[in-house]
């Protein structure tokens, strides 16, 4: 008698540990190899898009803190507010700008120091998770003298930003990206030629640069299969164009480049920083705009290069106070419909690998 | 045998530097005078009163709708007669601080907020005053300089 084999559907999660989330993966196995995997999301949808309709202009910067990505909260203020400053016309001043850019890209290092942490203890490492965090408490205290916050700041308002940087702050930043340089060696020293991690991640998940193009997959996901795409570079806002950075790309669009690809990014991230802090010109931190202030009937989009990707917000407005809609293209969404082409082939274990090494934020892909 | 010393050197090494972490219900971290904690209404020394004004800016710009201001009177005899803050939906953006004229709203580096029933969270006029008394929860908090 001949055996028979056949097909097995595997639920994984809403609730799992390695989801980050709540995500749930329907994984159709044959044995123990993947044959295809559906996520299925909308287990954290928050309607922020449609929340935005109600409230006012300005309100909104306390919405898109939380009700999108909530590891870059800074970054999801700054694009908003660049949207409005575009739809209405605002110019912010230099040093806000600046301003801007110094604590985007210090949340870039702490959603990376994030993802490291959490995706190394899914593959096993523990130590490293420890290491990451013990970083990204001294960022969140950088934060929280300046904004008051520690993950929701609402620090960025449109036409600059709230407060002005505290006395001696500039060098407490410099001295920890002083410190934090040598840290990042040693992530690298702890997992780069670390025999386990290298089984675990090296040419596990592959996508190609076409493929990876066709699901629209950006940031370092992308980058790691080759496709030479940063917003900052290609179409910069505040003061990118100013600035001297790097964009790591690489070919091999494996688990492994793409971790190599956001370790690459943190050093860059802090190349920016050293240099915003040096460039940071005095003045004004804050255009006068009103609380109540009515955007002119129009649209504006405008995409910012977020630490998982292409993050896009497109408002419309009929002349009110609020937006009369609101479009939020959100990278991990894109990154994660990535995944089905990665995942075919490989192992059950490897699900994990791959889920973690595309970094996303359940809600960010729901919003 | 050799790794085994050097990587019990190593242990010996990192336990005596200092700690990163913190025993906290022991010891408790300082927070930046800029934290957002909780909100309270402080008492003006020179009048015995808070500063509020009743105008109605907080409760306009608030985004989450969880202030309730009401008042009785007209010209200089118009007291508050309610000022509630529902903290359950508070979302510690700073706006009413911000927009507040006078500085009558304000925030207080306290950041235990939590509480066994949710009716507790209902803050009104008597609740915001007593918590601008500073009842600071760790050391150099209330008027300290940056830590």
């Amino acid at each position: 008698m001949a055996l028979r084999t056949e097909e097995l559907m595997l639920n994984m999660g809403p609730q799992h540990p390695s989801t980050h989330g709540v995500l749930r993966l329907i994984v159709t196995l044959d044995g123990e190899n993947i044959v295809d995997v559906q996520p299925d999301i909308g287990y954290l949808h928050s309607s922020v898009e449609k929340m935005m309709e109600h409230r006012t202009y300005v309100q909104n910067v306390a919405l898109v803190d939380r009700g999108m990505d909530y590891l870059i909260a800074l970054n999801n203020e700054e694009v908003y507010c660049l949207a409005v400053e575009r739809l209405a016309g605002i110019q912010p001043p230099e040093r806000a700008r600046y301003i801007r850019v110094i604590f985007s890209e210090l949340n870039r290092i702490a959603s990376h120091l994030v993802w490291l942490g959490t995706w190394a203890i899914d593959l096993g490492a523990t130590t490293v998770f420890l290491w990451c965090f013990r970083e990204r408490e001294m960022i969140l205290d950088l934060f929280e003298k300046v904004t008051g916050g520690r993950l929701h700041h609402v620090y960025f308002r449109i036409g600059g930003v709230y407060a002005d940087l505290p006395e001696g702050w500039v060098e407490e930043c410099g001295a920890f990206l002083e410190y934090f340089l040598p840290r990042v060696d040693e992530y690298d020293q702890l997992l780069t030629e670390n025999p386990i991690f290298l089984a675990r991640t090296r040419g596990v998940g592959k996508i190609s640069r076409a493929d990876a193009i066709a699901m629209g997959a950006s940031g370092p996901v992308g980058r790691a299969s080759g496709v030479a795409y940063d917003v900052r570079k290609a179409a910069p806002y505040e003061v990118y164009d100013r600035m001297e950075f790097e964009v790591p790309v690489l070919e091999d669009g494996d688990c492994f480049a793409r971790y190599l690809v956001r370790l690459a990014e943190m050093r860059q991230a802090v190349r920016i920083i050293r240099q915003a802090l040096r460039a940071l010109p005095g003045g004004e931190i804050r255009t006068r705009v009103p609380m109540t202030m009515k955007a002119p009937r129009g649209e504006a989009y405008v995409h910012t290069e977020s630490p998982r990707g292409d993050l896009g917000i497109h408002i419309v407005s009929d002349g009110a106070e609020t937006p009369y809609r609101v479009k939020i293209r959100a990278p991990s969404f894109n990154n994660l419909y990535a995944l089905t082409e990665m995942m075919k082939g490989w192992k059950v274990a490897d699900v994990i690998a791959i889920l973690g090494s595309i970094d996303i934020v359940l809600s960010d892909v729901d919003r | 045998m050799t790794a085994l010393a050097t990587g019990l050197g190593l242990t010996f090494r990192v336990m005596l530097r200092r700690k990163v972490t913190v025993k906290y219900p022991l010891e408790r971290l300082d927070v930046s005078n800029r934290f957002h904690g909780l909100l309270a209404l402080p008492i003006d020394p020179e009048t015995g009163n808070d500063r509020c004004i009743i105008c109605f800016q907080c409760e306009r710009i608030c985004p989450d709708r969880c202030i309730h201001i009401e008042a009785e009177g007209k010209g200089k005899e118009r007291v508050l007669t309610r000022f509630d803050i529902e903290m359950d939906k508070c979302c510690y953006c700073g706006y009413c601080v911000e927009v507040c004229p006078t500085e009558a709203i304000v925030f207080v580096p306290h950041y235990e907020a939590s509480i066994y029933h949710r009716g507790r969270l209902l803050y009104d006029l008597d609740d915001l005053r007593r918590s601008a008394p500073k009842e600071p929860i760790a050391r150099g908090i209330v008027g300290g300089g940056p830590r």
